[in-house]
C-alpha cells in the first residue's frame, strides 16, 4: 500500500477556496485536485466535471493529464476532491464503486447550513472492486 | 534517453511504490509488457483477460490518447512519457 497522510491540513484560505468553488458550480457537483506536500493541501485545481451533473462526476482526462504533470513537476502528492450538493460529506456507494485512486477522497458537502468538508480514504484489495472499505482521514483547518 | 512511465497511486503498490519508470523504446504493448516482467500482477492491471486496455485507465504518451492513436501498437520513442491515468469520477447518484 502506498504510503497516505494520516490527516489532510487545509489552510483557511484554501478552504474558503475550495468551498466557493463547490458553491459556484450548484447544483452540479464540483471536482478536481488538491496539490499536496504531505498532510498540507498547498494550491487547488479546479476542474472541469464532464458529467454536468447535480449526482455524478467525473474529471476530464485531458485536464487530469496537465494537472498530473504539474503535480510531477513540483513533486507534490495530490488527492481528489468533490461535492455533495445534496447530502453529507461522506462516500456515496457511487463514490465508492469508482475509487480507482490510492489518495484521499475530499468530499465538501452543501446540504447542511453551514458547508463540511471531510476526506477518506477509500481501501480496495483490487482497484476494479465495486466495493471497499471507508476509513476517515482528519481534516483540519488552519490559519 | 529512455521511456518514462508515470504509475498511478493504485498501481503503485505493484511497482514497490515507485512513481516512474524506465523503460526501452517500443511499442505500448512492449512497454507495459516489460514492465510485467518487472513486477508481477502489474500487467493484469493494465490489460483486460483479452489483452486489451482496461477501460478504466486512460493511457496518453504524451500529451496524446493512444485510443486516437493505435492503442497498444503505438510506437513509443526515447524521451517520451507514458502516462497512465485511471478515470476519476463519482457522485452521490
Amino acid at each position: 500500500m502506498t504510503e497516505l497522510p494520516d490527516r489532510v491540513r487545509l489552510p483557511r484560505s484554501l478552504w474558503e477556496r475550495l468551498v466557493t468553488h463547490c458553491a459556484a458550480e450548484r447544483p452540479n457537483e464540483a471536482c478536481g485536485v488538491l496539490g499536496m506536500q504531505g498532510p498540507d493541501v498547498v494550491e487547488i485545481f479546479e476542474m472541469t466535471n464532464v458529467e454536468s451533473s447535480p449526482v455524478r462526476y467525473r474529471l476530464d482526462p485531458k485536464e487530469q493529464l496537465a494537472v498530473y504533470n504539474r503535480l510531477h513537476e513540483r513533486g507534490w502528492d495530490f488527492a481528489s476532491f468533490h461535492s455533495h450538493t445534496r447530502t453529507e460529506a461522506y462516500p456515496s456507494p457511487t463514490d465508492v464503486k469508482e475509487a480507482r485512486e490510492d489518495v484521499p477522497y475530499v468530499i465538501v458537502s452543501l446540504a447542511g447550513d453551514a458547508p463540511a468538508v471531510r476526506a477518506f480514504r477509500i481501501v480496495k484489495e483490487d482497484w476494479l472492486d465495486l466495493t471497499g472499505e471507508v476509513q476517515e482521514v482528519p481534516v483540519e483547518v488552519a490559519g | 534517453m529512455a521511456v518514462e512511465v508515470r504509475i498511478p497511486t493504485v498501481f503503485r503498490r505493484f511497482t514497490d511504490g515507485a512513481p516512474t519508470e524506465s523503460v526501452e523504446p517500443g511499442t505500448l504493448r512492449d512497454v507495459i509488457g516489460e514492465l510485467g516482467s518487472r513486477y508481477p500482477n502489474f500487467e493484469e492491471q493494465v490489460l483486460t483477460d483479452e489483452g486489451e486496455l482496461h477501460r478504466f485507465v486512460n493511457v496518453y504518451i504524451n500529451d496524446e490518447d493512444v485510443r486516437y492513436l493505435e492503442k497498444l501498437e503505438t510506437k513509443v520513442g526515447d524521451g517520451d512519457v507514458v502516462s497512465l491515468l485511471p478515470s476519476v469520477a463519482g457522485g452521490l447518484g
